[in-house]
């Protein structure tokens, strides 16, 4: 073998390697979460009630597991709803200069800290409330989310070929007909992996909870107006905490959402495989 | 349908110039003439698809039936709906089932009023278009799993559900094996009866089969129009005689 062609041996076998070495962490850190966390998850510790900070009460995590489900839902209610119209505005009028314009302002979103996102919240729905609540939490997830399914669902329906829209309108429908209850069909695995990438998102911020929700760590959810729980919050707060009891629910807390976030992630891949075949 | 002082502009190109043209009823038309000529903006131009795409810009007339449907007074989806369209490329709805794709255009705009009346539409606009016998017994499936062939007989299926008027053709045999072009030409003539069917086509020889009338479009101006027969044998225009034997195109 001539040294050309050992020198490119070792350079290939190093790529390979450097290669592998990316993917290192996010195996470790499943394998961490899991390992740690999954000696404490059984279907009471999804229902009950926290345990006591001292003590050998097993507990678990209910609330938070319960807000996150309600925060996930509103935020997705708000934020599906806003960014899945702003998409379709981006798609189809991104000849004009309110899109185009608009289009640079989620893109910004997208890389916006969201703790500042959180603070903007506090000061209009927890502050006028006097009150730490739900509603802010979610409003707080909706505007993190919006960018993440706006510019997917832009994609989404920009893939669907000129041909079918002129079918669509060549039918003597309104714009919202052609849009919604034609194409969207069209569209719809895009749309629905833009939605879920936005479930995911919601699912695993914390920033933007802090300053929202506060953390109803031992009562269940009380109303829109009330704090209310959310499991990064959970992790957050009991990680920090002195007590080892604690550590171990934090643990399985972060195992429970990773196992949320990895469905959502399997779902919309399958999703999008289902779409290509 | 008559056609007054018509002008495009895609931006600032000019692509079709002050074209007047009158299209009789129950014939078929053709619109001749080498790509780029501008044949499939004057058909978008006829049903107002022109205005998907936001360069587009129209002046003139289009009379359907003495109804100016450029009028300010004209809601665009009334006039598309006059028009059953047919495109280059098979398009039905993807994810829509062989009976959706017929009847989703009739549903949306409200024209039936119970669900076997909606049926008994599908079957018709089916067997109209010579498909119904070969998707009967399975009007579930998707329409993505015909042939091409099928999926443009599909194609014509859904724009006659709507009963239009005119039935606009553009280039509908361009993707098709030779069997299944000439079973649309055959259909073509049988629509003849009850529509009138304006068809592009970059292919003289296609015009000569099926048309009753043919105008030939030459870089957005119309060169001539006439019947066919004396198009293709007295041409008027010496540039109309280079293209029908084949020396531009």
């Amino acid at each position: 073998m001539s040294f050309r062609k050992i020198k490119e041996r070792i350079m290939l076998g190093l790529i390979a390697i450097l290669a592998l070495l990316s993917a290192v962490p996010i195996f470790a850190i499943i394998f961490s979460v899991y390992f740690e966390g999954m000696k404490h998850v059984s279907l009471s510790f999804l229902i009950d009630l926290p345990p006591p900070p001292i003590g050998d009460k097993a507990g678990g995590i209910g609330p938070a597991l319960a807000g996150s489900l309600i925060l996930i839902a509103l935020a997705l209610a708000i934020g599906g709803t806003i960014g899945f119209f702003t998409g379709l505005f981006l798609s189809e009028f991104s000849h004009t200069k309110l899109a185009q314009q608009t289009q640079m302002i989620l893109q910004i979103m997208v890389e916006f800290p969201t703790i500042i996102v959180g603070l903007f919240a506090y000061t209009v729905l927890v502050l006028p409330l006097k009150r730490f609540n739900a509603l802010a939490g979610a409003f707080a997830l909706a505007i993190v989310i919006i960018p993440y399914i706006a510019l997917n669902v832009k994609e989404a329906y920009k893939s669907i070929s000129f041909t079918l829209k002129e079918a669509a309108f060549s039918l003597g429908l309104s714009a919202p007909t052609a849009y919604l209850r034609v194409l969207l069909g069209a569209a719809k695995s895009g749309v629905l992996t833009a939605l879920l990438i936005g479930m995911a998102k919601a699912a695993g911020e914390t920033a933007p909870l802090l300053f929202t929700i506060l953390g109803s760590t031992f009562t269940y959810f009380a109303g829109l107006d009330q704090p209310i729980h959310a499991i990064p919050l959970l992790i957050y707060n009991f990680a920090l905490s002195p007590y080892e009891r604690w550590h171990q629910v934090a643990w399985g807390a972060s195992a429970v959402l990773l196992t949320i976030i990895l469905t959502i992630f399997l779902v919309s891949r399958m999703i999008i495989r289902g779409a290509r075949t | 349908m008559e056609i007054c002082d018509l002008n495009v502009w895609y931006g600032g190109n000019h692509v079709l110039k002050n074209i007047n043209l009158k299209i009789p009823k129950n014939v078929i038309f053709a619109i001749m003439g080498p790509s780029g000529c501008g044949k499939s903006t004057l058909l978008r131009a006829m049903n107002r698809l022109l205005e998907l795409n936001p360069t587009a810009k129209v002046s003139g007339q289009v009379m359907v039936d003495g109804i100016n449907i450029y009028s300010d007074k004209i809601d665009v989806t009334w006039v598309r709906r006059q028009f059953g369209m047919v495109f280059q490329i098979p398009n039905p709805f993807p994810h829509l089932s062989i009976y959706d794709n017929v009847a989703i255009g009739p549903k949306l705009n409200g024209l039936t009023k119970s669900k076997s009346e909606l049926d008994q539409l599908v079957r018709w606009a089916l067997e109209k278009a010579y498909l119904w016998d070969e998707v009967k017994d399975d009007l579930r499936r998707p329409a993505a799993a015909l042939s091409g062939g099928q999926q443009q007989r599909l194609c014509i299926a859904r724009a006659i559900a709507l009963k239009p008027r005119i039935i606009l053709m553009d280039e509908p045999t361009a993707n098709l094996d030779p069997v299944a072009a000439m079973k649309i030409e055959e259909l073509m003539l049988e629509l003849k009866e009850d529509y009138t069917i304006v068809i592009v086509t970059h292919n003289p020889q296609q015009a000569a089969r099926v048309s009753d009338y043919v105008a030939f479009l030459y870089l957005g101006e119309l060169v001539e129009v006439g019947e066919t027969s004396q198009v293709f044998t007295r041409p008027i225009n010496k540039l109309t005689e280079k293209y029908v034997v084949g020396r531009i195109g």
